[in-house]
């Protein structure tokens, strides 16, 4: 009973977490006492001069900074295009640099996927191929990112919208396997899951089986659109019902989920609005808290397998 | 070449729209399927969202002119596109270069230079129109009749960013022989 106690308090309450990417000081005000932790899109927040220069934008990181004794924060790239057969874009890394140089950054995180070609921009988002050349490929640039950034780096799953490219592994198992090379973590998007079952038959329950979920250090949730369809990854609507329960069922399976990070990105937020936006985080918030009292969260056993706190 | 390569070559060709097509099995099925031609919609839905929001006087001319999705789609699919709105705007003003309609070429020109302006440049740019700057902006804004070119001047206009408010504009009579 002791150690389950000790569990207990060595176990930090899930933070919940929310994209804030700038302009919106009104926003930035309500939400600040309504979370634990911003989470911030270098991309989203840079300005380029023009002729091929980027930088962050000043004003932005000031905003950033007045609520930074009420918040943390986590980066959560979209451009490093990790997955590009000749090489990533040091571009990206740069603007992560000025935000490390700015804030401490709890962790930083990239999806797993390719934006670039042969230096042009794709205008999109591509899956990688499942195959062992691809894996050697992540498995590299994750290592080399973990010498250069002493914080944890972590890696988003995308939806496949284009046909399943011919794979060596399944879907969890390629998640495990560079997890398991390089001990990066992992962030499972509910929203992304559902799309994948929806466009392409993703398994969700053999998926999150399959899945080392012990690697998953932070969940997304997001609503999307239906169009001719398809579900969409395009973050503008408040969360389901069907994609909180899913985030509700990962929270309570992965025993090292630490924050919970509901995404809307910022041409949705004047269409959905601040009430919106506030009573949203405020569900989720009470949604993981109901999850905590009535289905206590899993704490790693000695063993590697998982005991409920407060269990028997 | 390599597997990863050959694929991602070719679905950066299949989503521009551009190139023969491909040898590659997986790259045939993709290119005539529904979910590419989706891909390729939010692509350039993306693009025109962003050029809408960034370029308002151009975009708003082009769209008078049912032309401005072509445009978008042409742009997108011949050249590369910056995923940040200041290059993607400078890109595509300069490709309105080109265009046909001098008024889209002025329009697109002033906006660029504005642009560049508000992103801090110290050059100095010179626009030149064949009808009344004000008018045309007024319409563009209002949705009112555009003004018709005038034949007998043309406005000078200067951008600057040590000019008071940024610009200045003679009008200038033409000689006709």
């Amino acid at each position: 009973m002791a150690g389950a106690d000790a569990a207990m308090d060595n176990q930090p309450r899930l933070a919940l977490a929310t994209t804030y990417e700038g302009d919106d000081p009104a926003l930035l005000e309500r939400i600040a006492p309504l979370i634990d932790t911003i989470e911030i899109a270098p991309d989203s927040i840079a300005e380029s001069d023009g002729r091929g220069k980027q930088r962050l934008r000043r004003a932005i990181l000031d905003e950033y900074a007045a609520v930074n004794h009420q918040v943390n924060f986590v980066a959560h790239g979209i451009g490093l295009s990790i997955g590009s057969f000749d090489h990533w874009q040091e571009g990206y890394l740069r603007l992560l640099d000025e935000l490390f140089s700015r804030f401490e950054l709890e962790w930083h995180s990239e999806h797993l996927a390719c934006t670039v070609v042969a230096g042009e921009n794709v205008g999109t988002m591509f899956a990688l191929p499942r195959t062992a050349e691809t894996l050697d490929l992540i498995c590299e640039r994750v290592r080399l990112i973990q010498e250069r950034y002493r914080v944890p780096f972590l890696l988003e799953h995308v939806i496949h919208l284009l046909p399943e490219a011919p794979a060596e592994f399944s879907p969890a198992g390629f998640l495990n396997a560079i997890t398991s090379r390089t001990g990066c973590g992992l962030i499972l998007d509910a929203y992304n899951l559902e799309c994948d079952a929806h466009n392409q038959g993703l398994d969700i329950p053999a998926f999150l089986d399959e899945l080392n979920l012990s690697a998953v250090r932070e969940l997304h949730l997001a609503g999307g659109v239906q169009h001719k369809g398809f579900y969409l990854d395009i973050h503008s609507r408040t969360t389901c019902d069907s994609t909180l329960a899913l985030g509700l069922e990962i929270i309570r399976r992965a025993p090292n989920l630490r924050v919970a990070t509901y995404e809307l990105l910022k041409e949705a937020v004047r269409p959905l609005g601040h009430d919106a936006i506030c009573s949203e985080l405020g569900r989720i918030r009470q949604a993981v808290g109901n999850l905590n009292e009535n289905d206590p969260l899993p704490v790693p056993a000695s063993n590697g397998s998982l005991a409920r706190r407060g269990g028997a | 070449m390599r597997q990863l390569e050959l694929q991602q070559r070719g679905l950066l060709d299949l989503i521009k729209g551009r190139g023969a097509t491909p040898d590659d099995p997986y790259l045939q099925m993709v290119e005539g399927s529904r979910e590419l031609a989706m891909m390729r919609e939010i692509a350039i839905w993306w693009r025109k969202y962003q050029l809408e929001a960034q370029c308002r006087l151009t975009s708003n001319l082009l769209k008078r002119l049912n032309c401005f999705k072509g445009l978008v789609t042409s742009y997108f699919n011949n050249h590369g596109t910056s995923p940040f709105v200041e290059e993607l705007s400078h890109g595509f003003l300069n490709f309105l270069n080109g265009h046909d309609d001098g008024l889209v070429r002025t329009v697109a020109r002033f906006e660029d230079a504005l642009l560049q302006l508000r992103s801090g440049s110290a050059a100095t740019f010179e626009v030149v129109w064949d009808r009344h700057p004000d008018h045309v902006f007024l319409a563009l804004e209002n949705g009112s009749e555009l003004p018709a070119s005038e034949d007998d001047c043309q406005y000078r206009m200067l951008l600057a960013a040590d000019l008071p408010q940024m610009v200045s504009c003679t009008r200038e009579q033409l000689v006709r022989n």
